[in-house]
């Protein structure tokens, strides 16, 4: 049972020409474009995340737990540059995470299931930036600042940087939950179930990664063949879901309160275009 | 929960006597579709882990040996004994809840869940015993494969238990009560025994 | 196998069983009064056993002997992989290391 859809009434199209002029006619027009916005967002956070994170910081994969002052003081000296400014970057584009936890809240609000998901799913992956993210970047930060510092110190902040980032994945587990629980009650067909249950094995991962706290070096540390490697790929997996299939609720969008009509063959040819047309 | 339509023809919960074969008439997925991605995908998971284990393990194998030398083959045969029980069980209660035998069902979902509940007490005793002998998590390579493979299943095992509350919910329901629900969780709690018997040869079997 | 419906199940328990069992003969086979062997031969023959029981599994305990073509050849896949996997990393580790 699906409400007319609420969304204003749209002028019949983007006029034919540049590109940048349907972009232009979409921005002024379309009804989904803070849904879209939030989307590219995301997207682009991400591959700006992937290349400064691994190329130029080299903060991911991490190096090893198990290294010496020395070796670590020379890990920051070597990454001197890439660390400063490849995490300044970070900090610039750090709010741009609130467009991924704003559209995945949305998602919840959309079904059918109590607003109180959406909120809490909001309030626990904003806070889990600040450990997840923001002090492992803060605190390489400090530590590629000067060279000069006294490596004992300098191993003090890579461990306390490198624990947060991998060791608190308790509010991503419980976050995790939430949307699963939200997605397998929901009555509107927002997301599919198996995303639903995608999400119980991102959770477990999070457990899995739980004994780098106790491991320096084998298998279960914080760069660990299990700990880290098996559950990046799990990650990615879950991600690149979370992605397309964000990117198919926007096309799908009535903005009814009823189930979400299936997506068409002809309209994935004019998704993006006409998408917030009444059904 | 939702009454989600049916994945294939009917049941023959109506005009079924009970107790009568309850086989499918023609080729349904058992279950939601969806669950078999989770079952698909765990199952991966898993074996990465298990071929990082072997992988290591050949590479240490007198330690490996020597500390698999602790471990009770007894218990772990017990062990795969229970969940193999447990998953016929489960099948039974499949098969009894697509009859339309819903008291029966309901018994069997309770035998799965005691069986479920003998397995985690056999492993909580034999973990118990090991770190009574000095073997933790933390004192060799091969125990802590040992402690992470056996907690890590135990993990999906208590997830199992919540997913036989879910089939027992819904065999009690006289309206609304939904089949495609009692066969996904029933291919979840099948899951927990196959990812065992994998973990099973590979710790305790294996030389 | 052709037995009658009602007792599939209990056959594919007594089959599974029957193989859990033989792992004890099977260790008992290498192993030198309670002190370990290396085998290779042992853990081919486990692991090929731990796939038979998992395909049972799949095919009685989760039905898919009646499930869609796709699941079926899914699930057989699945099977080959863990096996390739597994089997794949012990020799490898053994020639490596």
């Amino acid at each position: 049972m699906s409400t007319t859809a609420a969304g204003p009434a749209t002028p019949p199209g983007p006029p034919a020409g540049s590109r940048l002029g349907r972009v232009a006619w979409h921005w002024r027009n379309n009804p989904k474009r803070e849904l879209w916005f939030a989307w590219y967002t995301t997207v682009i956070f991400y591959n700006i995340f992937f290349i400064v994170f691994f190329p130029v910081t080299h903060a991911q994969p991490p190096p090893h737990p198990y290294w010496s002052d020395a070796q670590v003081a020379y890990w920051f000296n070597h990454n001197h540059d890439g660390l400063l400014i490849g995490l300044a970057i970070i900090f610039a584009i750090a709010g741009m995470t609130v467009a991924q936890n704003a559209l995945i809240a949305y998602s919840m609000r959309r079904m059918s299931v109590s607003r109180a998901f959406g909120y809490s799913y909001i309030v626990m992956y904003s806070l889990s930036a600040v450990p997840g993210l923001l002090l492992l970047c803060v605190v390489l930060s400090v530590g590629a600042m000067r060279p000069g510092r006294d490596p004992a110190q300098v191993h003090w902040l890579y461990d306390f940087a490198f624990l947060s980032y991998i060791g608190t994945m308790g509010i991503f587990l419980l976050g995790s939950l939430v949307w699963m629980l939200a997605i397998l009650l929901d009555k509107n067909r927002v997301l599919p179930k198996w995303f639903g249950y995608l999400n119980l094995c991102n959770a477990l991962t999070e457990v899995v990664v739980a004994p780098a706290w106790i491991f320096h070096q084998g298998v279960l540390d914080w760069n660990g063949l299990i700990s880290w490697w098996v559950n990046m790929v799990v990650f990615g997996v879950y991600t690149g879901a979370f992605i397309m299939l964000l990117r198919t609720m926007i096309q799908r969008e009535d903005f009814g309160d009823g189930p979400l009509p299936d997506l068409r063959k002809d309209d994935r040819a004019k998704a993006s275009a006409l998408a917030g047309t009444p059904r | 929960m939702t009454d989600i339509a049916q994945a294939g023809p009917q049941p023959g919960a109506a005009g079924r006597p009970p107790g009568e074969s309850a086989e499918r008439p023609a080729r349904a997925v058992p279950g939601q579709p969806d669950m078999w991605v989770l079952v698909l995908f765990e199952a991966l998971v898993f074996t990465a882990y298990l071929a990082v284990y072997l992988f290591h393990r050949s590479a240490h194998s007198e330690l490996f040996l020597r500390s698999q030398a602790d471990l009770s083959p007894w218990l772990g045969t017990l062990d795969t004994l229970l969940l193999l029980t447990s998953s016929l069980f489960m099948l039974r209660c499949v098969q009894a809840s697509r009859a339309g035998a819903f008291r029966a069902a309901m018994s069997q979902a309770f035998i799965t869940a005691l069986l479920g509940t003998a397995f985690l007490a056999s492993k909580i005793t034999e973990w118990a015993l090991l770190v009574h002998g000095g073997h933790g998590f933390t004192s060799n390579e091969f125990f802590t494969y040992y402690f992470f493979l056996t907690g890590i299943h135990l993990l999906h095992l208590l997830i199992g238990f919540i997913t036989i509350g879910v089939i027992i919910c819904q065999l009690r329901r006289r309206e609304r009560r939904s089949q495609e629900i009692v066969e996904t969780c029933a291919t979840y709690w099948h899951t927990v025994d196959l990812l065992w018997v994998l973990i099973f040869s590979l710790l305790y079997v294996v030389r | 196998m052709n037995a009658r419906p009602k007792s599939r199940p209990l056959i594919t328990w007594l089959i599974l069983s029957a193989i859990t069992l033989a792992y004890l003969a099977l260790d008992r086979s290498v192993d030198n009064h309670g002190t370990y062997r290396a085998s290779s031969v042992v853990t081919t023959i486990a692991i090929l056993l731990a796939l038979v029981k998992a395909r049972y599994i799949f095919r009685e305990f989760m039905q898919v002997r009646n499930a869609p073509a796709l699941l079926r050849r899914l699930t057989d896949l699945w099977v080959l992989l863990i096996g390739a996997a597994l089997l794949g990393s012990y020799f490898t580790g053994l020639a490596i290391h």
